[in-house]
């Protein structure tokens, strides 16, 4: 006898010899941990063979183990296939996992505090290894998630899925739709950035219209009258905590409803009324362990690496400038699946458009099962249900749309023009002028004349447009704005942009490109750049657009009956010469340019 | 796993049902299937241990100059004279201590059980409030339960005259040899353990 405190496995040794006794233990610990399959039955799996024992070792883990208890032990044939499924319902499950593990990585460089949740978003791009890919992977599941959850809800509905008897199952996964959209529209406000700030400003406003307890309801979702300390914590509580719960526990008592009524066959399976998904012949099953398993497996891992390239090379997390609850950029828009809420607001009556309609919308969703008591599965049989979806399908597109800024929010060209120069980083782009290197933004007086001029003529145009100023008295004007902007600058002359400055260059003539493409509204437009320097290291950059002020109406320029523009004019006959101006200030170290 | 079974040639499916035949409980050599499927398993195997290093690496703690952790650089004027009372650096959990043997930055932390020890003047040594652990300026070992002399950061001084001067790895005093000091750059990442008493 052995002193030790495995004997039988020394006697075993003793016995069968080291190498039998070490294989028959591995076999052992094997078949404990996978709570039924041996070595030998597990490769024989793999290679696709059938089992050499009874009973069959490949049923036990699912009868005896916990993680697999919850799956079925065999499926039918002809729903293992890329169709019906396309899988999404396993990558929907896919990415709740995903987002919860980097969700809770992120989590270990993150405080939800005004003060510093912006500090963390920086520290996180820049000092924390592996931090900017972490936070790109988060945010690119959490937006493919939306899309993949939306498409799981179109293939269940157009293979009549929902119909009974998974009428509930329909309707667990419409909550968990609503959560899905939640968790993503709560996680937005968390790097506490313009675009965090303002999309949700907008999201939680929709709030507000509420009938009758808006107010209230406004209040105790943003923890104040505005978005602030209290509403942030409040946000990233229900981002971390009470949605993910929700979360998971509809996604048990969805996947529970799908195992309990078994996963709908194909409509053209079974004859039209028939539910047969219970009852899988014998020689239609696959069974879970390996088919199944391995090509979900399969799935999962062909996901990540997409995600994981995607994010390595082509998709980085928008992170704007830091939240400011007095400027509202232009162009803001909520989250691209709010659009379609969004654009329905244009249409109208806040109250209607942003609660009753999305909510009546949601809820007949969640109803329709209930309501559509045809039984027919095939789709030749659904033409009217098809042709709603369609319908419905066409609004989406066109409501969200109507939500683009591009739609309706049409500003003034000039405006528009000064922001597609001037605007601080946002979605990874930022104003033309920002990312010229410093040293490039040399002190000095430029305009797009320079750019418009005939090759060779650069100087003679500079030189007449000097001329020009002073004889229109344009000059005078120019000045006096930009004393209003708190620029003190003695007699402006303008000189043509330094030959060792090409990117600086290179913006100037973007910016009388712009300038010329709009015109027919802009007339006789040009624009100066005035840079100055006040501190060391610290320029700043003042941009005028002038031009002959004409009618405009609804967005479009009066004409006469020759073609020609209207001109608005002063009380002495004379044309209105308008200017608009913006400045922004670059430092060395801003590092636009990088 | 198509390109698998799609590969899969004749041959390899008929030697494998052959050795169905033979044995039951015999398991030949890897098919090409069960082989991928290993392939295929390793660099699953591989990614996570990748994604385990780099959740690692994410999660280490990076240390900043003036935070603890981090290096503080200490002006001359700060040093105490040499047998006087120590400095407190609380932000970097250290005392300045300057004795006859010369200069070290002692970790301000017990080296029994975690408490801080306070300089008691009137005693002329550090006294542990917890279990009454007793250390003398140079963070010597007196009396009490403590197992090590006070543990000391890596410093480096450097001198007026441009000269510089390290802690060695056993963590012993800088003599001054009466130079100027001009800063003092202390590592409150790299702490030396005292040397242990009998």
């Amino acid at each position: 006898m052995s002193v030790l405190p495995f004997p039988s496995f020394l006697d075993d040794i003793k016995e069968k010899g080291l190498k039998k006794a070490l294989f028959e233990g591995a076999n052992e610990v094997t078949e404990r941990l996978t709570a039924g399959m041996n070595i030998q039955d597990i490769r024989e799996a793999l290679r696709g063979e059938n089992p050499s024992r009874r009973p069959n070792p490949r049923l036990t883990p699912h009868a005896d183990g916990f993680w697999l208890h919850m799956r079925p032990s065999y499926f039918h044939r002809d729903m293992t296939g890329l169709y019906p499924t396309f899988r999404l319902g396993w990558l929907s499950t896919y990415f709740v996992f995903f987002e919860t593990i980097t969700g809770i990585i992120l989590m270990l460089w993150y405080t939800p505090s005004p003060d510093i949740a912006y500090g963390n978003m920086l520290n996180i791009l820049s000092n924390v290894p592996l931090g900017q890919f972490v936070r790109d992977l988060h945010r690119l599941g959490a937006e493919a998630m939306v899309l993949i959850v939306f498409l799981h809800m179109l293939r269940t509905f157009y293979t009549g899925s929902y119909k009974k008897p998974r009428q509930f199952t329909w309707f667990t996964g419409v909550i968990l739709l609503i959560l899905t959209g939640l968790l993503s529209f709560t996680g937005y406000l968390l790097p506490w950035d313009q675009l965090a700030l303002w999309a949700v400003t907008i999201g939680a406003s929709m709030a507000e219209a509420t009938p009758l307890v808006g107010e209230q309801v406004n209040l105790l979702v943003r923890g104040g009258p505005e978005l602030g300390a209290n509403g942030l914590l409040r946000f990233y509580l229900a981002h971390v905590l009470l949605l993910p719960a929700f979360l998971f526990i509809f996604t048990g008592v969805h996947y529970y409803k799908v195992i309990v009524h078994g996963h709908s066959l194909p409509p053209r399976s079974e004859n039209p009324g028939e539910d047969t998904a219970k009852r899988v012949p014998l020689d239609k099953r696959v069974y879970f362990i390996p088919e199944v398993m391995t090509n979900e497996i399969m799935w999962a891992a062909v996901t990540t690496f997409i995600l994981v390239v995607l994010c390595v090379w082509f998709y980085h997390a928008p992170l704007e400038s830091h939240a400011d609850p007095q400027v509202t950029p232009l162009g803001t828009t909520a989250p691209w699946y709010f659009l379609w809420i969004q654009g329905a607001l244009k249409l109208g009556d806040k109250t209607f458009w942003g609660i009753i309609f999305p909510t009546a919308l949601l809820g007949f969703l969640a109803v329709m099962p209930y309501l559509d008591v045809t039984v027919s599965r095939r789709f030749a049989h659904r033409r009217f249900a098809f042709s709603v979806s369609f319908v419905m399908l066409a609004l989406l597109v066109v409501t969200s749309y109507m939500g683009l800024p591009e739609f309706g929010v049409a500003t003034s060209p000039d405006t528009e023009i000064l922001h597609e120069m001037t605007f601080e980083p946002a979605h990874n782009h930022m104003g033309v002028l920002r990312p010229v290197p410093f040293d490039q933004v040399v002190v000095g007086n430029y305009t797009t004349r320079e750019f418009e001029a005939e090759a060779g003529n650069a100087q003679a145009a500079v030189a007449a447009f000097n001329e020009e100023l002073q004889t229109t008295g344009q000059a005078q004007q120019l000045t006096n704005l930009l004393r209003e902007q708190h620029l003190a600058v003695p007699a402006l002359r303008f000189t043509t942009v330094p030959a060792d400055a090409p990117e600086l260059r290179h913006a100037m003539e973007t910016f009388a490109r712009k300038i010329q493409a709009e015109n027919q509204e802009l007339v006789n437009g040009w624009g100066v750049l005035i840079v100055t320097q006040n501190q060391e290291n610290l320029r700043r950059l003042d941009l005028v657009i002038s031009w002959d002020e004409v009618l405009v109406e609804n967005g479009e320029v009066v004409r006469d009956e020759n073609g020609n523009p209207v001109f608005v004019l002063d009380e002495n006959g004379n044309r209105v010469r308008r200017m608009t101006p913006a400045h922004f200030f670059l430092h060395r170290n801003a590092g636009y340019y990088e | 796993m198509a390109s698998a079974s799609a590969a899969k040639p004749k041959s390899a499916a008929a030697a494998e049902s052959k050795t169905a035949d033979k044995a039951a409980v015999q398991v030949s050599a890897p098919s090409r299937r069960e082989f991928l499927y290993y392939i295929w398993g390793a660099s699953i195997a591989l990614f996570l241990g990748q994604s385990t290093v780099g959740l690692l690496l994410f999660a280490y703690p990076r240390f900043k100059e003036g935070e603890f952790g981090g290096v503080f650089t200490i002006a001359a004027d700060e040093i105490p004279e040499t047998g006087a009372p120590p400095v407190s650096k609380p932000a970097g959990r250290f005392w300045l201590s300057n004795h006859e043997d010369g200069f070290t930055a002692l970790y301000g932390v017990c080296t029994h059980l975690g408490c801080l020890p306070k300089w008691v003047d009137t005693n002329g040594r550090f006294e542990c409030p917890c279990h009454g652990s007793k250390f003398e300026l140079s963070g010597k070992y007196i009396e009490g339960p403590a197992p090590r002399d006070l543990d000391r950061f890596q410093a480096t001084v450097i001198f007026t005259d441009g000269t510089t001067a390290e802690t060695n790895a056993n963590g012993d005093p800088i003599p001054l040899n009466g130079r100027t000091v001009q800063e003092v750059r202390v590592n409150t990442g790299a702490r030396i353990l005292g040397p242990r008493h009998l």
